[in-house]
């Protein structure tokens, strides 16, 4: 079943109107954890009912509020029922897992043309109820893509580009070698940002625990605080089914060698592979689940073979309906070696590396960074409890607890971080349609290290927005407070307003909304001191948080029964941007100048541009997406090009499947990036645009899945950050058994 | 008809596709490590190395290095040494040099706002510039120090010198 937003809309204002709610879901088979489709799903004793679709989605509109029995019937399966407390206006998400004889392999893949549910506004609700982009990365698209990271997974979302692992969303970080993501990362909701960096360790969470992702774009403080400056990326993982259930997933693949034989680095080929299993179990009142894993990769090019052992779990308890309390967590081992930067003739430190008489050897290490290497340890516990006390008034409370440890080689560093954050949030609907969300969040990160020395910071938050319907539109105002304070100096305060509207009309949904984000500089942004690239890096203590002001407006229409466009114009306006520096200092010893490296609030920023997507399906078994942004971005106080955006960036896929198969394939094109920081440096570089193609195949049967993905299919060698190969053509097989 | 069209899409995505980054032979390039004394200058603007085919006797011949200005790249002055690389044409090169910009440079008073502050000498007669040839392929370890204690204005090296 596929709804055109319009009439999703639709269903959500009437909905909205009166005493009832949305409930809305996916009926699967969970021997092959595909959707069934033509289910019957009906509140017994009412005319509701609906059929779901051939991905299995199914909706249905005008659910009286209260405490109602949800039933699912579909030859060849036992009835599946479940039992739900809604709350007027909700949108409640409730998923039927049957298992039978059936093997439902005509449903193997499921295409959608409007993945409907987001919980950017701290609840659930439609996606056409939200009044920033959100882009969604669903649990087709992460089986389809047979990667295995999160990364990998989200790397190809709209608007979304990976610079050597740093997250942007429309151009928002930039790069700064992992310090200070300008993205806020969250596992079902609760930060995940590193207590000492604030970058994101996407190896944290294991890919066969994540359901979906979604991608928030546009300020997101207002809600989120610190780090949601330039977006939001929201990691939901599986829900726990009934009954026993086990999964395995199996990894196997070769990198491509260099197409050129003057930059053959080994005589073999590097091979990567892996193994996940997972098992879980759920009977009335608990459930629970757990995933092993571990993955080892000889990387693709010298000095970048890596090991990761990985293991994640979770529990829930449903004392009684409307309660839930979950517990998860998860803890990653990575053990890497590092590519420090490729080998030039004059390398930046005294060890010549062989060029071969050439330029850049981009497969070959500098010899300076030999022998680098990390050991990365990581993990997260989470506890929360929700609460649906009445038809009106639902309460979640949280605690979290995330540590990360990394020991490096070469050059010998070592940091131990926390962050310990806790929430408490109180969501009210009234039947006039409005929606109150309100909470208090407080965090602490600290931090012992050789490098950024033994410090703490603590931030507390409180938060409101009220949504409510205005004529024929639903807006949405709200705030922010946070104060953040630095091993217990005096505390900052930073007000994050947001304001949005969304309207539908006879052209499509109109959304707009105007919302400052900030991000308050990381320990290591204070407290750094060691060297890179040659320099004395300095630390500054009295830094300030970095602000900006987003602004958006999109319309999202049905342009045809088989095709839906969104697209975005979305401004940014950024203050006090912390970005490393060149300082001149007076050694204290001997009492030289000399140029040290320093982060400081010394850039202005502008970001803006055309954010547009268009997925069609002209028949049920070819969908295709088209998605492009177009980035203007300036860098005010130096008036010139902000480093590391490129200009555009466009996205084709598309999917074909025949009975059990299917093929595919990705295009990403990145226009070459104008300027890079530390010009006097790396400015004679090579730099071009990335052109990558990816393909895919794969066939299904039964309980058992193949995948086939070639990354990179065409080889085509190119570097977004200075010096630093991104992937080469990797095919790699993954094998999926699912009980 | 529909395979003319496959192999049609399929050879515009290859050649979508090429362009990427190519082997490259390293282009003529006199390169080394420098390796710096004493404070540097609050009025300094950018420090460069420099080479002259033949010795700058006149202030005609102060703009004929290599490499062109719009090519010349500051060198990092943190620490105590840094490496560089100056791309430049094939051929014999008799002085090779560092250059202290001073804030406020114009061509105009290049004398007094250029300083040579040190260059590569003569392995068997220190006391020398030293020459340095480069072929088809870069001249590496072109190393000298540069002193910011000792700085000369360019025409000291003219003819005559300056007093």
């Amino acid at each position: 079943m596929r709804l055109p937003a319009a009439t999703a809309l639709l269903l959500v204002a009437r909905t909205l109107g009166a005493q009832t709610a949305i409930v809305y879901g996916t009926v699967r088979n969970v021997a092959t954890g595909v959707g069934v489709a033509n289910a019957n799903v009906f509140v017994p004793g009412t005319a509701l009912k609906t059929l779901s679709g051939t991905d299995g989605r199914y909706l249905l509109r005008n659910v009286p509020a209260g405490q109602v029995e949800i039933r699912a019937v579909v030859v060849g399966y036992p009835p599946a029922v479940r039992t739900v407390l809604l709350a007027a206006g909700d949108s409640v998400e409730i998923d039927f897992d049957l298992r039978g004889l059936a093997a439902a392999v005509d449903d193997l893949h499921a295409f959608t043309t409007e993945p409907l549910i987001v919980t950017a506004a701290k609840h659930s609700q439609l996606l056409a109820q939200a009044v920033t982009s959100v882009a969604l990365v669903s649990d087709t698209d992460l089986a389809r893509r047979a990667v295995s990271t999160v990364d990998e997974a989200v790397n190809r979302a709209p608007g979304v580009q990976f610079l050597s692992g740093q997250v942007n969303i429309r151009g928002s970080s930039g790069f700064v070698e992992g310090l200070g993501s300008r993205v806020l990362l969250l596992v079902d909701g609760v930060p995940a940002n590193q207590g000492d960096r604030g970058g994101i360790d996407w190896d944290m969470v294991p890919l066969a625990e994540v359901a979906h992702v979604e991608v928030l774009k546009g300020a997101g403080s207002s809600l989120y605080g610190s780090a949601a400056l330039g977006g939001v990326v929201n990691v939901i993982t599986r829900e726990t089914p009934l009954g026993f259930h086990a999964r395995l997933r199996a990894t196997g693949g070769a990198y491509a060698n260099p197409p050129f034989d003057v930059w053959r680095f080994r005589d073999g080929v590097g091979a990567l592979g892996g193994l996940d299993a997972t098992a879980s179990y759920g009977q009335g009142a608990v459930r629970g689940s757990l995933t092993l894993g571990g993955r080892h990769s000889d990387g693709y090019r010298e000095q970048d073979r890596s090991d990761q052992w990985e293991m994640s779990g979770k529990a829930e308890w449903l004392p009684q309906p409307g309660t839930r309390v979950t517990t998860s967590g998860a803890w990653t081992s990575h053990q890497h070696e590092v590519f420090p930067t490729w080998c030039v003739p004059v390398p930046p430190g005294t060890r010549a590396c062989d060029t071969r008489g050439q330029a850049f050897q981009p497969f070959l290490i500098d010899l300076s960074g030999a022998g680098s290497y990390t050991r990365s340890n990581k993990g997260y516990l989470t506890a929360t409890l929700d609460r649906t006390v009445s038809s009106r008034f639902s309460w979640e409370a949280r605690g979290s607890w995330l540590r990360t440890h990394f020991t490096d080689v070469n050059p010998d560093d070592w940091a131990v971080s926390n962050r310990f954050g806790g929430e408490v949030r109180g969501v009210s609907r009234n039947p006039s349609g409005r929606v109150v969300t309100a909470g208090a969040e407080v965090a602490r990160g600290d931090v012992t290290s050789d490098i950024f020395g033994d410090h703490t910071q603590n931030q507390v938050g409180v938060y409101g927005e009220a949504e409510g319907l205005l004529g024929g539109g639903r807006v949405t105002a709200g705030t922010r407070i946070d104060y953040l304070d630095a091993d217990s100096s005096e505390a900052t305060a930073v007000l994050s307003p947001r304001v949005g509207a969304v309207l539908p009309s006879r052209i499509g949904t109109w959304r707009a909304s105007a919302g400052r984000g900030f991000r308050a500089p990381t320990l290591a942004e204070r407290f750094v001191n060691t060297r890179a690239l040659g320099f004395q890096v300095i630390p500054n203590p009295a830094l300030h948080p970095e602000t900006a002001w987003s602004f958006e407006v999109g319309n999202a229409a049905p342009i045809a029964s088989w095709a839906r466009l969104d697209a975005a114009l979305f401004w940014t306006e950024a203050r006090q941007l912390l970005e490393p520096s060149f300082v001149l200092v007076v050694d204290s010893t001997t009492k030289d100048t000399v140029q040290k490296i320093q982060i400081q609030n010394v850039s202005r920023a502008r970001l803006r541009g055309l954010d547009a997507s268009l997925v069609v399906t002209p028949f049920p078994s070819l969908t295709g997406t088209i998605a492009y942004l177009f980035l203007d971005a300036r860098d005010l106080a130096n008036d010139s090009v902000l480093a590391f955006r490129p200009k555009q960036l466009l996205t084709l896929s598309a999917d074909y499947r025949w009975r059990m198969f299917s093929v595919g394939g990705d295009f990403r094109y990145s226009s070459r990036i104008e300027r890079i920081e530390l010009e006097p440096v790396f400015g004679g570089d090579p730099r071009v645009a990335a052109k990558v193609l990816d393909l895919r195949a794969s066939w299904q049967r039964g309980a058992l899945a193949a995948r086939l993905l070639v990354a990179n299919a065409l080889n085509y060698i190119y570097n977004l950050v200075p010096r630093t190969l991104e992937p080469v053509r990797t095919a790699s097989v993954v094998l999926t058994w699912t009980y | 008809m529909s395979s003319r069209v496959a192999r049609g899409a399929l050879v515009a995505a290859a050649l979508a596709c090429n362009g990427g980054l190519q082997p490259t032979p390293a282009p003529p390039a006199i390169s080394g490590i420098v390796t710096y004394r004493g404070a540097v200058p609050d009025s300094t603007q950018a420090v460069y190395v420099v080479a002259y085919h033949t010795f700058p006797h006149s202030r005609d011949s102060l703009f004929t290095f290599q490499p062109p200005v719009q090519s010349l790249r500051q060198l990092p002055l943190g620490g105590a040494a840094a490496p560089y690389s100056i791309p430049v044409e094939s051929g014999r090169y008799e002085w090779v040099l560092a250059v202290w910009v001073k804030r406020g440079f114009t061509s105009a008073n290049a004398d007094s706002t250029l300083r040579e502050t040190g260059y590569y000498r003569d392995p068997a007669d220190t006391s020398q510039p030293g020459v340095v040839d480069v072929l088809t392929q870069p001249a590496t370890s072109i190393d000298f120090v540069i002193d910011f204690g000792q700085m000369h204005p360019p025409c000291r090296y003219y003819t005559p010198p300056c007093p």
